[in-house]
């Protein structure tokens, strides 16, 4: 019993994706999440809840920000660039759709969608780079 | 669900600035939510089933549209790879998924015998 009681348990506070792995499946997660805080928010009129969704959704905006970055300027190559010209771009424009005038700042669940979209396009391209 | 106490060790950086690795706990086991109080939960498998470790989170409310279920949130929302009531594939929580509440901090000084400090 009393052994029992002095050796802890190991309680988790860690990040729940594979860190410094790259994966578009970070940045995904993120935007799932913005996904169901819009549709969480938008059948409940809870004034607390609400607040805290709309803080939680521009912290989720900023780590899919973060993972795509992370993704563009450490993953993706020079010759990665050259073969998908259309990659600076697609960064460009998802980061954007996380940002102020996307799911960062509005509550609309057409932008979290086409952010999705847009993940669903480098994550293509990303799975070809790896299996090249 | 037996009641005890029990002393559990915190991994990770999802509770910070509240809690910081290596820090222990006494926790009830058993033991009812309270809101605003922080418990030892068991999240639901993530997306490939893969079971996810026992977790400290804090519990913020009931459920808006289901009060019989608890949401809980880590305190550290900037960190990557966050994981709770707000992330996809989680949601909130059946009471028999608040495994324990947090009683109360254990002092660095007055350690267990043989426990570790973390790393300053």
């Amino acid at each position: 019993m009393l052994s029992r009681f002095f050796t802890p348990t190991e309680v988790s506070a860690h990040c729940d994706l594979p860190c410094g792995v790259y994966d578009p499946a970070q940045a995904r997660i993120e935007a799932q999440s913005i996904k169901a805080i819009i549709a969480k928010v938008a059948d409940n009129s809870d004034p607390d809840f609400r607040t805290r969704a709309v803080l939680i959704k521009e912290q989720r905006s900023e780590l899919v920000k973060h993972h795509l970055w992370v993704l563009w300027t450490d993953y993706f190559k020079a010759p990665h660039f050259e073969k998908y010209p259309q990659l600076h771009t697609l960064f460009n424009e998802a980061t954007k759709l996380a940002g102020a005038s996307g799911t960062k700042g509005e509550f609309d669940a057409g932008k979290a969608d086409e952010l999705l979209a847009k993940i669903d396009e480098i994550d293509a391209i990303f799975k070809e780079t790896k299996a090249a | 669900m037996a009641v005890g106490l029990g002393v559990v060790v915190v991994r990770g950086r999802s509770m910070e600035p509240t809690l910081h690795t290596g820090d222990r706990m006494v926790v009830l086991r058993g033991a009812p939510p309270r809101m605003g109080r922080l418990a030892i939960v068991r999240l639901p498998p993530d997306e490939s089933g893969m079971p996810r470790p026992l977790a400290i989170k804090r519990v913020t409310g009931r459920d808006p549209s289901d009060p019989r279920r608890y949401w809980v949130e880590s305190d550290n929302q900037t960190v990557s790879g966050v994981a709770d009531s707000w992330t996809h594939g989680i949601g909130s929580l059946a009471r028999e998924q608040i495994r324990a509440v947090v009683l109360f901090r254990i002092p660095q000084r007055l350690r267990l015998p043989g426990g570790r400090r973390p790393l300053q």
